[in-house]
């Protein structure tokens, strides 16, 4: 579904991503963790087309889209959600969601009625009773599931969460762990950064380990467990070369 | 070969001055993410400042140049920036530019209270009279000092910047919020010194170009301004690049001034570095789209419904029809003039309101509307009407296209240029406005009945406001006002789901333009006739900043800016004192309450509200005439502060 190959990105001398290469497939969750400033939230702009790669390329569904403007690439139903929040904060959450629909409606031909695909939205991430409140004044937790309820509107293929869970009590993480493996059945890749390991691990089929930019460690949950240069990575310990 | 050299010794010398005052901008810019559009005033202030002190009380050269360079100058940048700049990080484009553009009226209105703008003033020249022979030309001493100040200024500003501690976290660039979030914003004092030494240099460049042309407000701030141009060559980023554009557009004016014909030279000349603008826009590589939302300070007014608003129309159309009735015909103009301008407003409620782009060139689009109305199918038709609403809409276009893909700050810049342009170029044609600079424009008959009686077209004039305040929120109600929010507040996330920016951009600045352009044929109508001044880039900004402080996110926004701005000349008339009574009331205006997007007329609801609840203790009713508050209270980890 997606593949990011050999990505390089350079600020100025220093290298936020290096040879960083992640695929993503269908129907399931693939893990991506990693210490802050590991790359990640980077990885998932040049995927989208926020953040042009110094080198290396981006392949959805096999088309190379290294070259297409954000907009085309989301047209290639390629969703994402913000580390940093990027809600309509003064749209309320059902209009975040509506709006979405409405752009959707305007790419895709489809007859759905946007009202009809947000309220069924609204309730499947659980923002039913909030759907009338503006944005701005919500919690982060919940901001949060607007921007997964305004990913999911353009019927994503592939959905990149960029932390989708802080902010989230412990009942509502598990609320999210059970909706992402929901939709992962459904068929969706879905891409996770996610500082709650725990939830990565339950989750994700495939992980990749994210540091300084490089790809240490790509396996299973388990497999990526026991790596000996993850545990370094997470616990300050130096890297064996 | 002489002349040649000539011009290039000219064109060296201007364009050392654009470098010096453009090398201020991005010294600014840079460390505080703010662009000031206040510069070329901050420049006309201190040449004046110089001006008094050296002509008028005498003070030796040398002693005015330490008191303004060194301490007036300095002092007030140091000023704005603790005073207003300080609180605009983070804000939205739309507002940074209210900000500095109110500064910029209010500079100008300030000095024609203490130079009066009738009298004709000079700066002599450094040195003047001296001149040297280089080859076979003549090169004046004040060239010469031009040249050299700004080579010297180049070398210290590099020496500042890359070897004293302050100048280096000065070269810690703002330009990227992201990066700048992850340093921490610069530091208070970091931004100080740099709004400090902008003054300064904007200070040096008004000194050194006002003896090249008189001593003129207006003419001074804009000649200033013409280093924008040269500013945007180095991206607003790199000082080389800056200086090399300023040497650019000054050589390339210089040229053309030698080599055009002279007829095309005398429509041109002044628009120079406004093309010159333009094609350094149309040039800049597409930035790329920024993560990072603008952050509301405030929130929203709620949106009235279909009902409330075609109540609100009727009601509106009901008492216009009563006044025309009533009010003497002098009157019945000054309501007009300010239910035009409250059309023109509302047509930047739609663009700046709500999509959140500026546009500084609001009235060349009224222009164009009046221009189209008056000459096209036999002036004073409803298809008049159709035509200046159409033409003027693809006049908005044009001026966006340049800068359309890329941010708020370019956009609005293009349309400062096209405004400018179009000035110039447009408007002072002989053949556009005929000779003598009039054109008339008639009333139109539509369907058959006549709008000629000044009481007709009064209630016309209004029916047509309030159906467009109805259209405008019917809009902002439906998926197109949705996506305009959107895009406002997040344009990377609206990319990301799918949204094409530059044709939604577009799209509003062509049906913003084209609702100016309708306002146009009735601004024409109402005067009968229209002249090529009264289409002045300034003027736009006086609309675009009384209607940001009346609130520019509402139709009530709209109309009572417009109702401001239509009495004003009347105020005017018993302020003779205060020359430019416009210009200072909405650049203080904006400076005083610009931050607020609902304006003052979004604190009047409530306040009414509060009074009715004072004098009727039992009513429990909403207090703010909006939806109740929800009964979730924010919690200190709430989205917006988490942002901040």
């Amino acid at each position: 579904m997606l593949s990011a190959e050999t990505v390089d990105v350079k600020f100025g001398v220093t290298y936020a991503l290096s040879e960083a290469t992640v695929e993503a497939h269908e129907a399931q969750v693939t893990g991506l963790i990693g210490p802050n400033g590991a790359g990640k939230t980077t990885l998932f702009n040049v995927i989208t087309g926020l953040q042009a790669p110094t080198r290396g390329r981006v392949t959805i569904d096999g088309e190379d889209v290294t070259n297409l403007k954000p907009h085309i690439r989301a047209r290639k139903r390629v969703a994402r959600t913000f580390q940093r929040l990027e809600v309509f904060g003064s749209l309320t959450a059902r209009e975040n969601i509506l709006v979405a629909c409405e752009i959707r409606n305007q790419w895709d031909s489809t007859s759905e009625d946007p009202r009809t695909v947000a309220d069924e939205i609204l309730d499947r991430v659980g923002l039913r009773e909030v759907g009338n409140q503006p944005v701005d004044a919500m919690p982060t937790g919940l901001a949060r599931l607007v921007e997964l309820g305004r990913a999911l509107a353009i019927r994503p293929k592939l959905l990149l969460l960029d932390e989708p869970g802080s902010g989230l009590d412990s009942s509502e993480t598990l609320g999210l762990g059970q909706l992402l493996t929901e939709l992962a059945e459904d068929g969706m890749a879905i891409l996770l950064v996610e500082h709650d390991v725990e939830l990565v691990m339950r989750i994700s089929k495939e992980i990749y380990v994210l540091d300084f930019g490089r790809v240490i460690a790509h396996g299973t949950p388990g497999e990526v467990k026991d790596n000996a240069d993850v545990q370094a990575a997470y616990l300050g310990a130096e890297v064996p070369a | 070969m002489t002349a040649f050299l000539a011009y290039t010794v000219i064109g060296i010398a201007t364009g050392c001055i654009y470098a010096l005052t453009a090398s201020g901008l991005v010294v600014t810019y840079t460390t505080s993410g703010i662009f000031n559009f206040a510069h070329g005033a901050i420049g006309m202030l201190m040449a004046f400042t110089y001006w008094q002190l050296t002509v008028q009380n005498g003070w030796p050269q040398w002693l005015a140049l330490i008191a303004v360079l060194l301490v007036i100058a300095p002092a007030l940048g140091a000023l704005i920036q603790r005073t207003l700049m300080r609180r605009l990080y983070g804000a939205s484009i739309s507002t940074t530019l209210v900000i500095t553009l109110g500064l910029l009226l209010a500079f100008i209105g300030v000095a024609t209270v203490f130079w009066d703008p009738g009298e004709p003033r000079s700066l002599p020249e450094f040195f003047a009279g001296n001149r040297v022979k280089v080859f076979s030309i003549f090169v004046s001493y004040h060239q010469i000092t031009m040249i050299t100040v700004a080579v010297l200024v180049a070398v210290l500003l590099r020496l500042f910047l890359f070897r004293t501690r302050i100048g280096t976290a000065m070269r810690a660039v703002v330009d990227d919020p992201e990066l700048a979030s992850l340093n921490g914003a610069a530091p208070d004092r970091v931004a100080m010194v740099s709004w400090a030494l902008g003054a300064a240099l904007a200070g040096l460049a008004g000194i050194l170009l006002a003896p090249l042309v008189s001593l003129d407000i207006i003419l001074l701030t804009l000649l200033v301004i013409n280093g924008y141009a040269a500013a945007m060559v180095g991206r607003l980023k790199s000082l080389p690049l800056t200086f090399a554009g300023g040497l650019a557009l000054g050589l390339a004016e210089a040229h053309a001034i030698g080599n055009l014909p002279p007829n095309i030279l005398n429509i041109a000349k002044p628009a120079l570095p406004i093309f010159f603008l333009y094609a350094v826009l149309l040039a800049l590589p597409q930035a790329r789209l920024r993560v990072g939302r603008v952050v509301n300070t405030h929130r929203a007014p709620r949106v009235a419904s279909l009902r409330e608003s075609l109540v609100a129309g009727a009601g509106f159309v009901a008492v216009a029809a009563i006044l025309a009735s009533v009010l003497s015909p002098g009157d019945l103009f000054t309501a007009g003039q300010g239910i035009v301008f409250a059309l023109i407003m509302l047509s930047l409620v739609l663009l700046t309101g709500y999509a959140g782009q500026v546009s500084l060139a609001q009235m060349t689009f009224v222009g164009v509307g009046a221009f189209a109305m008056g000459k096209f199918f036999g002036g004073g038709s409803f298809l008049g009407i159709i035509a200046a609403t159409v033409l003027a809409g693809i006049a908005g276009a044009i001026a966006a296209l340049p800068a359309i893909r890329l941010q708020g700050l370019y956009l609005a810049l293009s349309t400062l240029a096209f405004a400018q342009g179009m000035s110039q170029v447009f408007f002072k044609n002989t053949n556009v406005f005929g000779f003598g600079g009039r054109l008339e424009v008639k009333r139109p008959d539509i369907l058959g009945v006549s709008f000629r009686g000044d009481r007709a077209f009064f209630v016309l004039l209004c029916v047509t406001f309030a159906l467009c305040g109805i259209g405008v929120l019917a809009l902002r109600r439906g998926p197109f006002g949705r996506r305009l929010i959107a895009m406002r507040e997040s344009p990377a996330a609206c990319a990301t789901l799918g949204l094409n920016l530059t044709m939604t951009k577009l799209a509003v600045f062509s049906l913003s333009s084209a609702m100016a352009g309708l306002a146009g044929a009735f601004y024409g109508g109402l005067r009968g006739q229209v002249g090529l001044n009264d289409f002045e880039m300034l003027q736009s900004l006086v609309l675009l900043l009384l209607v940001s402080v009346a609130g520019i996110n509402t139709v009530t926004g709209a109309l009572m800016g417009g109702l401001t701005f239509g009495l004003f000349p009347k105020i005017q008339r018993s302020l003779p004192g205060i020359p430019s009574l416009s210009f200072l009331g909405a650049g203080l205006g904006a400076v005083a309450l610009g931050r607020n997007p609902n304006g003052w007329t979004s604190d009047v609801g409530p306040r009414i509200a509060r009074l009715r609840k004072m004098l009727r203790p039992g009513d429990s009713g909403t207090q703010d005439g909006r939806e109740p508050e929800p009964n979730v209270a924010p919690a200190p980890e709430a989205v917006s502060s988490a942002q901040r």
